[in-house]
C-alpha cells in the first residue's frame, strides 16, 4: 500500500551537502560536525501492506515524527521516494506530486490523528469530524449524517453538539480518530494519538483502535514511543533510532531477536506473554529430548524423557490422536475452548485429568493461564492438525526469562 | 565656533511645504471626486439612520445590545449614559459624534482588515507596512489636519479621512498578530486534510483569530472617538464641536458637558466592544 524507498529529511540551509555523506554512512553527529546540518529521517525503507496496522516505534527526536509527515509531505522529505498503491491509478510517486494532486491526495487518500488533537476548538464535535468532509466538497446533508455514523462508532454518538473543550483527553481523542476516519481514506496516519493520555485511557483507546480496525480495514501507519503500545496494535513494528530504520519485523520477530544493543535495551522490559507464540517456544518433535515409546494399531507414541509416564499417540500423517497417562487415556481438548470455560477448571491436585493442545499463534499469557486447568505438556500443531512440539514448564520458563526461541 | 549648527541648514521645512503642494496640487481633484463622495455618502446614511431612531428606543437597544455582548451590568450603564447625555441637552451632537465614529470605523475595518491579512501571509509585505503605521500613529493627530483641509476643504469630510488614518494602524496590527499567533497545530491539521491556503485562512485562521482582531477594533473605535474630537477643529460637528465652541467662547460649562458625554459614549463603546470580542467564535467556550 505505502513503500517508501530511503526516505531521507535533512534541516539546515543547505540539506543536499549532507547526502554524500549519508551515502558514507556518516553518522548524524559526524555530519552536524562537518556540514551544520542536522539529518532529521536516514534512508527509511518500509513497505506497508493494505489493511496492517504498522507500528514505528523511538524515542523522542528519532525522526519518526518528521518521517509520518514526510509521507503526507507536510514536511517535504530532502531525498527518497514514497510509493502509494492509488485505488484508481495505480503506483503514485507521493514525492512526485504538485500542489494540487497533493492536495487531492490529502482529502481523499489519507487523513491524519494527531497527537495533541488538534481539535478545532471553535467548531462543535460534529462539525470537526466533518473538517475533511467539508474540504471534499460534500454537502452539509450528507457531511453531518457521515459524521454523526463515525461518532457513534467511535462511542460519542450524544456528543456531537459539544464543543472540544467541553470533552476529556480520550474523548477529544476519539473525536480526532473519528475525523480522521469520517473521509473514508485509506490511508491512516496516526503520530502517537494515544500519548498525552492517561495510561488507563490509552488501553482503552488501543483496544477501541483493534475493535474499529477489525471493522474497517484501513491501512494504518502508528507512530508510538511506547513498545508495549505498539506490540499491541501493530502487525508490524520498525524501530528507529537517530533518524534510522534499525530493524522491522513482526512483534514476537523483534522480541525474540533483537537485532541492535539499542533494540534489546527496549525489548528488555517489554511484556513478552502477549506477544511470544507457542511455535516459538515449543519443544520440537525431532528434539532428542523426545523417546519413541514403540507402535500400536497404526499409532506410534513418543514421551519426553523426563516424564516417562505421559505418551502422546499420533496417526501416520502426524496428528495426535490421544494421550495417555499411566497407560490411561487422558481426555484431550483445545486450549481456547478450556479457557472460556471456568467450570472446567479443576482442584489444583487434580491438573493431570486433561491434555490440552493448542495452535502454533497461541500466545504464552493463554498457555499460562492454561496452566490452571492441566499441568500436562501442550500439544503444539500447526494448521493441519500435525504436532509441531510439546510446551511444558521448561519451555515456558524460557520463553518468559529469555524469550529465546526460533522463528521460522 | 559658537554656533556649530549654523553651517548647514537643512531646508526641511521648504521640502515639506513644496512636497505638500505637490500632493495637494496633483491629488485634489482626484479625492473629492473619488474619496469624498462615498465617505460623506457612509456618513450621510448612517447619520439618518442613527438620528431616525427615536431616543427612547435607542436606549433600549443599547440596553439589549450591551446585556447581549457583555452583562446586564453593562446594558444599565448605557441606559444611564445615554440618559444623562440627553438630558444635559446633546443628543443630537452625540448622534452626530457617534456617526463619525461608526463611519470612521467601517473604513478602517474596510482597508485594515485585508492589510492585516496581508501582512500576516507575506513578511515582506508586513516589512513594508511596519514603518507605515509606526508613522501613522506616532504623528501627533493635529498634523493630519492640514492636509486634509487641502485636499477635502472643511466639514466632516476631511474630519473623516485624518480619523480613518489615524484610527486604523490597530485593526491591521492586530489582525495580522491574531492571525500569525493561531496555534501551528490547527493548521497542519487544516493542511493534512487537504485545505487550500483561502480555506485554512477562512475555516482556521480567521475564527481562531477573532479575539485578537476584536480587541484591535476596540482600540480603533477608542482611537477614532478621540480623533473626531479633534476634527472639530476643521468643522466636524458633534461632541467635539461643543468641546471646541465651548473652549474658544471661554463657555467651561459647555465644554465640560460636550466632554461628560464623550467620556459617557467612550465607556459605553469600550465595554460593548469589549464583550463582543470575549463572544468571537476563537474563545468559545461553552461552560
Amino acid at each position: 500500500m505505502i513503500r517508501a524507498e530511503n526516505v531521507t529529511k535533512i534541516f539546515g540551509s543547505d540539506p543536499e551537502s549532507a547526502i554524500p555523506l549519508l551515502e558514507e554512512n556518516k553518522t548524524k553527529e559526524e555530519i552536524r560536525e562537518l556540514t551544520g546540518q542536522t539529518v532529521g529521517v536516514n534512508k527509511a525503507s518500509f513497505d506497508i501492506q493494505q489493511g496492517e496496522v504498522f507500528a514505528i516505534m523511538g524515542l523522542s527526536g528519532c525522526g519518526k515524527s518528521t518521517l509520518i509527515r514526510c509521507i503526507n509531505r507536510i514536511i517535504d522529505p530532502t531525498a527518497g521516494h514514497i510509493f502509494f498503491k492509488h485505488p484508481d491509478r495505480g503506483e503514485v510517486d507521493i514525492t512526485q506530486l504538485d500542489e494540487e494532486a497533493l492536495r487531492t491526495l490529502r482529502k481523499q487518500n489519507m487523513s491524519m490523528v494527531f497527537q495533541h488533537f488538534a481539535l478545532l476548538p471553535h467548531r462543535t464535535v460534529l462539525s470537526n469530524v466533518g473538517y475533511g468532509m467539508e474540504i471534499q466538497g460534500r454537502g452539509r446533508r450528507k457531511r453531518q449524517e457521515a459524521a454523526q455514523r463515525v461518532l457513534d462508532m467511535v462511542g460519542l454518538g450524544p456528543w456531537g453538539r459539544s464543543y472540544p473543550s467541553e470533552l476529556s483527553g480520550g474523548m477529544q481523542q476519539r473525536v480526532g480518530l473519528a475525523r480522521g476516519l469520517a473521509t473514508d481514506a485509506e490511508v491512516l496516519l496516526m503520530d502517537e494519538p494515544f500519548s498525552a493520555l492517561d495510561p488507563l485511557i490509552k488501553v482503552d483507546m488501543q483496544q477501541e483502535l483493534t475493535r474499529i480496525q477489525r471493522e474497517l480495514h484501513r491501512t494504518i501507519l502508528f507512530i508510538t514511543h511506547d513498545l508495549d503500545e505498539a506490540m499491541r496494535i501493530g502487525d508490524h513494528i520498525a524501530i528507529m533510532e537517530d533518524g534510522k530504520i534499525v530493524q522491522i519485523g513482526s512483534p514476537e520477530q523483534i522480541l525474540v531477536n533483537p537485532r541492535t544493543e539499542y533494540v534489546a535495551k527496549f525489548v528488555e522490559h517489554a511484556d513478552p506473554t502477549g506477544v511470544i507464540t507457542a511455535g516459538t517456544i515449543a519443544l520440537p518433535l525431532d528434539s532428542d529430548k523426545f523417546v519413541s515409546a514403540g507402535e500400536r494399531d497404526g499409532i506410534s507414541y513418543l514421551h519426553r524423557q523426563d516424564l516417562p509416564h505421559v505418551r502422546y499417540g499420533m496417526d501416520r500423517e502426524g496428528r495426535l490422536h490421544d494421550v495417555q497417562m499411566d497407560e490411561q487415556d487422558v481426555p484431550v481438548r483445545r486450549l481456547e475452548e478450556v479457557l472460556e470455560d471456568e467450570s472446567a477448571r479443576p482442584a489444583s491436585s487434580e491438573r493431570t485429568g486433561l491434555a490440552l493442545t493448542c495452535g502454533e499463534d497461541a500466545v504464552l499469557r493463554d498457555i499460562l493461564r492454561s496452566r490452571l486447568y492441566s499441568t500436562l505438556p501442550v500439544a503444539v500443531t500447526n494448521g493441519d492438525g500435525r504436532v509441531r512440539g510439546l510446551i511444558d514448564d521448561p519451555e515456558l520458563i524460557n520463553g518468559i526469562l529469555e524469550k529465546r526461541g526460533e522463528i521460522p | 565656533m559658537t554656533d556649530p549648527f549654523g553651517f548647514i541648514d537643512l531646508p526641511v521645512r521648504q521640502v515639506i511645504t513644496d512636497i505638500v503642494n505637490w500632493i495637494v496640487a496633483t491629488f485634489r481633484d482626484f479625492s473629492r471626486t473619488y474619496i469624498s463622495p462615498p465617505v460623506r455618502g457612509v456618513m450621510n446614511g448612517v447619520q439618518w439612520g442613527l438620528s431616525s431612531v427615536p431616543p427612547g428606543a435607542f436606549i433600549l437597544a443599547t440596553f439589549v445590545l450591551g446585556w447581549w455582548a457583555a452583562s446586564w451590568r453593562v446594558g444599565v450603564f448605557s441606559v444611564i449614559a445615554f440618559a444623562l447625555i440627553g438630558f444635559m441637552g446633546v443628543w443630537d451632537q452625540m448622534i452626530i459624534t457617534l456617526s463619525l465614529v461608526v463611519t470612521a470605523v467601517f473604513f478602517c475595518v474596510l482597508i485594515g482588515l485585508p492589510l492585516g491579512i496581508l501582512s500576516s501571509r507575506s513578511d515582506r509585505f508586513y516589512g513594508f507596512m511596519r514603518p507605515v503605521l509606526d508613522i501613522m500613529q506616532t504623528t501627533p493627530p493635529f498634523v493630519y489636519l492640514v492636509p486634509a483641509v487641502m485636499l477635502f476643504s472643511i466639514g466632516n469630510v476631511p474630519g473623516l479621512i485624518a480619523t480613518i488614518v489615524f484610527a486604523m494602524p490597530p485593526v491591521i496590527r492586530l489582525t495580522n498578530l491574531g492571525i500569525r499567533h493561531v496555534n501551528p497545530e490547527f493548521i497542519e491539521a487544516a493542511v493534512a486534510f487537504g485545505s487550500t491556503k483561502r480555506q485554512i485562512l477562512w475555516k482556521v485562521q480567521f475564527p481562531l483569530a477573532m479575539p485578537t482582531i476584536m480587541a484591535g477594533l476596540n482600540q480603533t473605535i477608542m482611537l477614532a472617538l478621540s480623533m473626531v474630537v479633534i476634527a472639530a477643529i476643521i468643522g466636524a460637528g458633534g461632541l467635539g464641536l461643543e468641546v471646541y465652541a465651548g473652549l474658544e467662547r471661554l463657555n467651561i460649562g459647555q465644554a465640560f458637558v460636550g466632554g461628560i458625554g464623550i467620556v459617557l459614549l467612550a465607556m459605553v463603546l469600550d465595554r460593548i466592544t469589549q464583550g463582543l470580542g470575549e463572544k468571537a467564535p476563537g474563545v468559545r467556550d461553552r461552560d
